[in-house]
């Protein structure tokens, strides 16, 4: 049993979307089976006709518990410093963010915006956005570095753009089952279970990649690293062992993996170049190299295969193997 | 003595932050009325100087419930300024999505936002009530469950050519990304016909998807009604017979002024992305409807307004030769001056005009009998619009009327992915101006793109919600929403459900916390979340 409050601040509503397409379990067993009570939820709370701002002060005061806070989108700190661009309540968002992580069990961050700042805080980051204890790569966020929840874990990050229904709903399962000590939390607070193998793992373009076959936009095979700016080698996710919607997966419907579960997503802020392009130095090395790969060694190592690759298909040995049937 | 009471109906789906409206009331009836969205993010500065294909990915982030529309309006803003070419596998493909999304978004309205609201205790005194209850109260509704489980599937076809919903890039200049295979078109098919087979006939109509089509009118709609049992069990059966029991037909009328930009791009008459060329090759037609007569589509009428927008003022002016907005500091409700700026939302006007847009707006474009031989043709809801008019009532049934005309259209448009043709040509980047639009589920919705040197210079979007939220115009013209509570009669004021029930038929994308005042003293008599 846990009582969970879900709030949203700078935030586009697509992890709670996102959430209300898991499956196993689906939101309505995380309720009715797992003992997931929602004490409120922007688009789905059960509390009919219960205020948010008594239960809010009710939390803070004490009479009712907060197992878990889930927050969902950026924290707004504009103009100035003092949120009032996202006023909730009243109040600043961020101001009753801050009183209630004092009291949270457990605050889970869920989404880019909610663990790093995501696109709100892209440059000039126009409304002061930042991410609960990040803001990109950088720890410290909105409740500090040295914040801990009651429960004694720091925030615990649920990235993605959106993340995965899994990754929340199964996070939650662990919490009000009593398994949170198996959570295991990386450098940037994710849990392990979900962000230790890359998104190019069952990738079906991986031996593509391997042998150093390009695709692109309206083709079938081929890996779509080295021109259109895939991050599936250094970007840490289980997209392609789940898939999402149960169908398919970013790089499954040959569309270039964006890295969103690191910090730092969108990468390189959308300089020019950078969107839906592999950036390149000379034009053809990669700047960004497979995660583990010194670039050096990278560097040689992909041009003997591609050499290799030219070699065969010029001996008519590779082209075939590579053919894809529609 | 000041009574205060403060009540949490329940909460819809939102986007932008909290959008709050205060009503003022005087002997039952709402006065005035003003809609305040609260909070900002700025996408739109975000993506000056960037890339200039950053729209692809920055504006799907505007809204995860309307993410496939804004990639649609994005990808077809770099068409225009482009001037791309598009196979016809893209177009379809393109057409897909979007039509997914809407569909998906049908169930997930109506039983997780509006049906719960007839499970209100306001209309427990009605005969229907407790069937209303029983099938679509929240979570434990018979049809709840079935309707938001469906509710899934059409958006596991989006991801099969997109690769997720929500928050795809699929769509770019040029096309798509993806190169299906017969595995993937089969598969969609087939996911389709379980959204039939498991909801859409059976819970929904109560009858086959051709036998609702044939319906061409009221008195034909009347007359499906009473035909038989299934028709009158279905949960369409229901919303008819109790909607008007619970007179949710004689309130929320609005501005009575209608726009949609239409959408689904035809896959042969689009080939060549422009501007000028979008309204004839649309399916789903667009066009603006002042309660008597059609207009067409000139997105060179839309204008916005920023006197009551919390942003710098600047002139009226169209999208294209607006400056990018510089935000001014905000006020809560309480301090807000309602005189000056009061809100985070633009004021959008068509021909001067404050339009309602949304499924409604699209069904009466329906009606146009200058509507093209490729686009839809049906009378129903000029039908409807002339012997009903627009109400709580009639908005919820144009969302639900779209249902199986996208599930024909979009069967349809898989059957003609031809898998041996292209899907993608690489287009040439340049400068330029471009504009892509589309009707997202709840209603119209446009990017107009400016490149320059490389970079963006300029992104505008005009949101749906913008439209139906906007604050007062520069003359104090009010939005849709304003105008649509004005008049409205209140039972109880300390429980002005029906406030609740008008905001929400318009499916703003935004939590909504609706404020009643007494219009004499000001002191406020209730406050409650929708």
């Amino acid at each position: 049993m846990a009582n969970v409050l879900w709030l949203q601040g700078g935030a586009c509503s697509g992890n709670t979307m996102s959430f209300l397409n898991a499956e196993e379990p689906t939101v309505v067993e995380l309720v009715t089976d797992f003992g997931v009570n929602i004490l409120w939820h922007p688009s789905i709370g059960l509390e009919i006709g219960h205020q948010v701002e008594d239960l809010m002060n009710d939390i803070l005061a004490g009479k009712v518990q907060m197992d878990i806070l889930v927050y969902e989108g950026s924290i707004i700190e504009g103009p100035n410093g003092t949120g009032t661009m996202n006023y909730f309540c009243d109040r600043p968002m961020k101001d009753w963010v801050s009183e209630l992580s004092k009291v949270a069990g457990f605050v889970v961050a869920i989404g880019d915006c909610a663990t790093w700042g995501g696109i709100p805080a892209v440059p000039p980051n126009p409304s002061e956005s930042t991410g609960m204890q990040f803001l990109k790569k950088q720890k410290g966020g909105f409740l500090g570095s040295g914040y801990k929840s009651k429960g004694g874990l720091p925030v615990i990050n649920i990235p993605g753009c959106p993340a995965h229904p899994d990754w929340v709903t199964q996070i939650l399962v662990a919490i009000s089952t009593g398994r949170i000590g198996d959570v295991l939390l990386d450098d940037y607070h994710r849990p392990k279970t979900f962000f230790t193998d890359f998104v190019q793992t069952g990738c079906p373009n991986a031996i593509s990649f391997a042998q150093k076959v390009d695709g692109g936009f309206g083709k079938r095979g081929g890996c779509l690293f080295y021109e259109v700016g895939c991050r599936g080698p250094m970007t840490r996710a289980s997209c392609n062992r789940i898939l999402w919607n149960r169908q398919a997966s970013k790089t499954r419907a040959n569309h270039p993996c964006l890295g969103c579960t690191e910090p730092g997503f969108p990468h390189h802020d959308l300089m020019p170049g950078s969107v839906f392009k592999t950036m390149k130095y000379l034009g053809i090395l990669p700047k960004d190299v497979p995660a583990g790969t010194n670039k050096l060694a990278y560097y040689t190592r992909a041009g003997f295969e591609k050499v290799m690759g030219a070699f065969e298909n010029a001996t008519g040995v590779n082209k075939e193997h590579f053919e894809t049937s529609k | 003595m000041a009574i205060t009471k403060e009540l949490n109906i329940s909460p819809v789906g939102r986007v932008e932050g909290d959008l709050d409206v205060k009503v003022y009331m005087e002997d039952g009836v709402v006065t005035r009325a003003h809609t305040q969205a609260a909070m900002f993010r700025g996408f739109e500065q975000i993506m000056a100087g960037k890339d200039p294909q950053s729209g692809l990915i920055v504006t799907p982030r505007i809204c995860g419930i309307c993410g496939g529309s804004h990639l649609y309006c994005a990808s077809s803003a770099l068409d225009t300024a482009w001037k791309t070419k598009l196979p016809p596998n893209a177009l379809l493909l393109r057409a897909i999505g979007q039509a997914t999304e809407t569909i998906q978004s049908i169930p997930r309205w109506f039983y997780a936002i509006f049906a719960t609201d007839m499970a209100n205790k306001k209309f427990a005194n009605k005969p229907l009530y407790e069937e209303v209850v029983r099938r679509w109260a929240a979570y434990v509704g018979t049809s709840f469950q079935r309707g938001v489980t469906a509710s899934g599937r059409p958006v596991e076809v989006y991801a099969i050519f997109g690769g997720q919903w929500p928050h795809s890039s699929y769509m770019v200049p040029g096309g798509v990304m993806c190169a299906p295979t017969l595995k993937d078109v089969t598969r969609a098919h087939a996911i389709m016909n379980h959204f039939r087979n498991d909801w859409l006939e059976p819970i929904w109509l109560g009858c086959s998807i051709e036998r609702y089509m044939q319906i061409k009118s009221w008195d034909d709609l009347m007359a499906w009604l009473n035909e038989n049992e299934s028709h009158r069990n279905s949960d369409l059966g229901l919303l008819l017979r109790a909607g008007i029991e619970f007179g949710l037909d004689k309130f929320g009328q609005g501005v009575g002024k209608f726009m949609a930009y239409g959408t689904y791009l035809h896959k042969d008459l689009y080939q060549s992305p422009t501007v000028e060329g979008r309204q004839d090759a649309v399916i789903s037609p667009g066009g603006f409807w002042d309660g008597e007569q059609f207009f067409n589509m000139d997105h060179r009428q839309i204008t916005e307004h920023v006197k009551h927008a919390w942003y710098k003022d600047t002139a009226v002016a169209h999208p294209w030769d607006e400056p990018l907005p510089t935000p001014l500091p905000s006020q809560n409700l309480a301090q807000t001056n309602f005189n000056d700026k009061y809100t985070w939302s633009k004021a959008p006007r068509y021909m001067s005009h404050a339009a309602e847009v949304g499924p409604l707006a699209r069904v009466i474009m329906n009606g146009n009998p200058a509507n093209h031989a490729h686009q839809i043709q049906d009378p129903l809801f000029l039908d409807i619009m002339k012997q009903m008019g627009p109400s709580v009532f009639t908005r919820a049934l144009a969302r639900v009327h779209e249902a199986p005309r996208l599930y024909v259209m979009i069967n349809d448009w898989l059957s003609q992915i031809k898998l041996d043709d292209e899907f993608y040509i690489k287009p040439q980047e340049t400068d330029g101006r471009g504009c892509g639009a589309t009707e997202a589920a709840r209603g119209a919705l446009a990017h107009w793109i400016e490149i320059e040197g490389g970079v963006i210079k300029n992104y505008q979007v005009v949101a749906p919600t913008t439209w139906n939220v906007g604050p007062n115009d520069d003359s104090g013209n009010p939005g849709p929403i304003e105008a649509a509570l004005e008049g409205t009669e209140i039972e109880d004021p300390h429980d002005p459900v029906e406030v609740g029930m008008v905001a929400r038929s318009f499916d703003s994308c935004l939590v909504c916390t609706v404020h009643a005042h007494d219009a004499k003293s000001g002191v406020e008599l209730a406050k409650f979340k929708l």
